[in-house]
């Protein structure tokens, strides 16, 4: 187990070293003068050459992609992240603002989906092919294909427009998560309601059941002993999918709603060309995304058996 | 299920002959006739700048779909080329190519579409770079996994052995046992691609204006959302039941082949 768990972490340390000569080539290979950029974010329009060669030589653009490129990881694995290259600011405390907002409307959504999806699944489940079963099916195939910022402008439209009931814009009160944790928790309940339904489905057919009906165990102890933890291994396995969908939800919906989480400070700092920013915030992502992910596959490896030791 | 075949041809002639059934031209631009209701002239009404919205959605079905349908095959080639290398080509291949595919899946796949094309400047062109880019890797894996088990067989090691170049025998040995899967695949991936673009557009990394993309003109019926809230109704639509069509058909095509798969 220590062995796998070493090779994984290694994996993910490679994974995310990728990640990071990814992001900082795409920006460095960026369209437009960087220096004039962050020259003219400074200090308004009319920059001396002088000012830009001073920008070039203290961002490190002078010495090429390998210098410039050490220049920002090493101080970034001490956990500096630099400075935002338009206002001067550190871009750390900013990240951590943006993430106050963003985490906790991201665990709500995902409490919301789980509250609604697993019920739904299982009344589905209770009768294959019935009325119930058919709606659910049908309700979570829309459910996937309703785009995100659709879906949160369509609430916007009944409940703050129409009907005047909760507030669209902004983070102030809890009331202002209304909508979003409900654009988000929606898409996130109609991906997993396909996922457990399918789930059990699967868990039900296994050939080994029938035996312990016919030894006379209890309907329900089958469902806690055997069904469950089988259904449990798939759907595990796409929760990372689940992460990166609800991480890109989170995108939209903050935009949508002006929540000043991660990202808003995303898409502004493309807008504003701040690349530092932009850099800090899609590598906070992957190490996000990677971490969970090792998570998941540590779970993943514990609950099935069949693949724990073995590196898949 | 056949009507969902259906529902996916009528989505695909609407993509190639949409624009030839437009009844006005979607860029003309009359502020006399702005913000119109349905009916009339133009049956679903005029945006803010007096363009009429049925034609605007038939010729967005040419960017929003046709878009789509360009960057998923670019997907498929770029993602099936890697992953047979990885399978066909050596240990060292195969580690470096899986470490590349988990790097580029170390991103959420949107998310770091809309880096790239915000990064490089939007227009159609970095659209599909970024949305290309970051939709290569499933197929891949999934190349990579069915070539694996197909490398063992009797035939391919017969093959291999009577000198058959790794192209002829990826030709005439892999990708008939990989084309039902990857189908599949890029029935999800052609999906993704449509709620991609439409998000791009309506960030406004996506196609520029005055090109009449799905999600862009949802973007400029937001701020008329008050006076004519119709208008964000129609473009939503058209991305939901384009998807819908495509999932569902992909369903079914899965269906279908785990049922062949049950008979053999």
């Amino acid at each position: 187990m220590i062995v796998v768990f070493a090779g994984l972490l290694l994996r993910a340390v490679v994974v995310l070293t990728g990640a990071a000569l990814a992001t900082f080539a795409l920006l460095w290979h960026a369209p437009g003068d960087p220096a004039l950029a962050i020259a003219e974010a400074r200090y308004g329009q009319n920059v001396s050459k002088e000012v830009l060669d001073f920008i070039r030589v203290e961002a490190g653009f002078e010495d090429g992609f390998w210098t410039a490129f050490w220049a920002w990881l090493a101080p970034l694995m001490q956990g500096d992240f630099g400075q935002s290259s338009v206002n001067g600011r550190d871009v750390w405390p900013d990240l951590v603002t943006a993430m106050s907002y963003t985490f906790p409307l991201a665990l709500v959504s995902l409490a919301l989906g789980l509250a609604v999806s697993l019920p739904l699944a299982l009344i589905a489940t209770r009768r294959p092919g019935s009325w119930l079963d058919r709606g659910a099916v049908a309700l979570a195939s829309i459910g996937v294909a309703i785009p995100a910022f659709w879906l949160g402008l369509l609430l916007i439209l009944l409940f703050a427009v129409q009907l005047g009931w909760l507030p669209a814009m902004g983070a102030e009160t809890t009331t202002h998560s209304i909508l979003p944790a409900m654009t988000l928790g929606f898409g996130v309940a109609a991906s997993l309601t396909r996922i457990i339904r399918s789930g059990i489905l699967e868990a039900r057919g296994q050939p080994f059941l029938p035996a312990f009906t016919r030894r006379g165990v209890a309907r329900r102890d089958i469902a806690r002993d055997h069904v469950a933890p089988h259904a449990a291994v798939p759907v595990v396995t796409v929760l990372g999918l689940e992460l990166a969908f609800l991480l890109e939800g989170l995108v939209v919906v903050e935009v949508i709603f002006a929540r000043p989480g991660l990202g808003s400070f995303l898409v502004n700092a493309i807008f504003a060309r701040d690349f530092p920013r932009v850099q800090a915030v899609v590598l906070l992502a992957a190490v996000i995304f990677v971490v969970v992910n090792l998570a998941i596959d540590l779970i993943y490896r514990s609950l099935d058996p069949r693949v724990s030791g073995r590196d898949a | 299920m056949r009507s969902v075949y259906v529902l996916v041809t009528v989505c695909a002639l609407l993509a190639i002959f949409g624009p030839m059934v437009a009844p006005h031209d979607p860029t003309v631009i009359d502020i006399p006739n702005r913000l119109r209701p349905p009916g009339g002239e133009s049956l679903l009404g005029t945006d803010a700048l007096g363009r009429d919205i049925l034609s605007r959605l038939l010729h967005g079905a040419r960017w929003s779909l046709g878009l789509a349908f360009v960057v998923s095959l670019l997907g498929l080639i770029i993602g099936t080329t890697i992953g047979l290398i990885a399978a066909q080509g050596g240990r060292v291949a195969d580690w470096i190519a899986m470490r590349a595919t988990d790097t580029f899946l170390a991103f959420p796949e949107l998310i770091a579409a809309v880096v790239i094309a915000g990064v490089l400047g939007a227009s159609t062109g970095s659209l599909i770079f970024a949305l290309t880019v970051t939709g290569w890797m499933r197929y891949a894996r999934v190349a990579r996994g069915i070539g694996l088990s197909v490398s063992n067989r009797g035939y391919v090691i017969q093959a291999r052995l009577a000198g058959l170049s790794p192209l002829a025998i990826a030709r005439w040995h892999y990708l008939p046992s990989l084309l039902p899967s990857l189908t599949v695949v890029w029935t999800g991936m052609l999906a993704r691609a449509i709620l991609g673009i439409s998000t791009l557009g309506f960030l406004g990394f996506g196609v520029q204006p005055p090109m009449p993309e799905w999600g862009t003109m949802l973007l400029d019926a937001r701020i008329h959302m008050r006076s004519t809230p119709l208008q964000m109704i129609w473009p939503g639509l058209c991305v939901v039941i384009s998807v819908l069509a495509i999932n569902l058909a992909g369903d079914a095509l899965r269906d279908a082949l785990a049922e062949q798969d049950a008979k053999t």
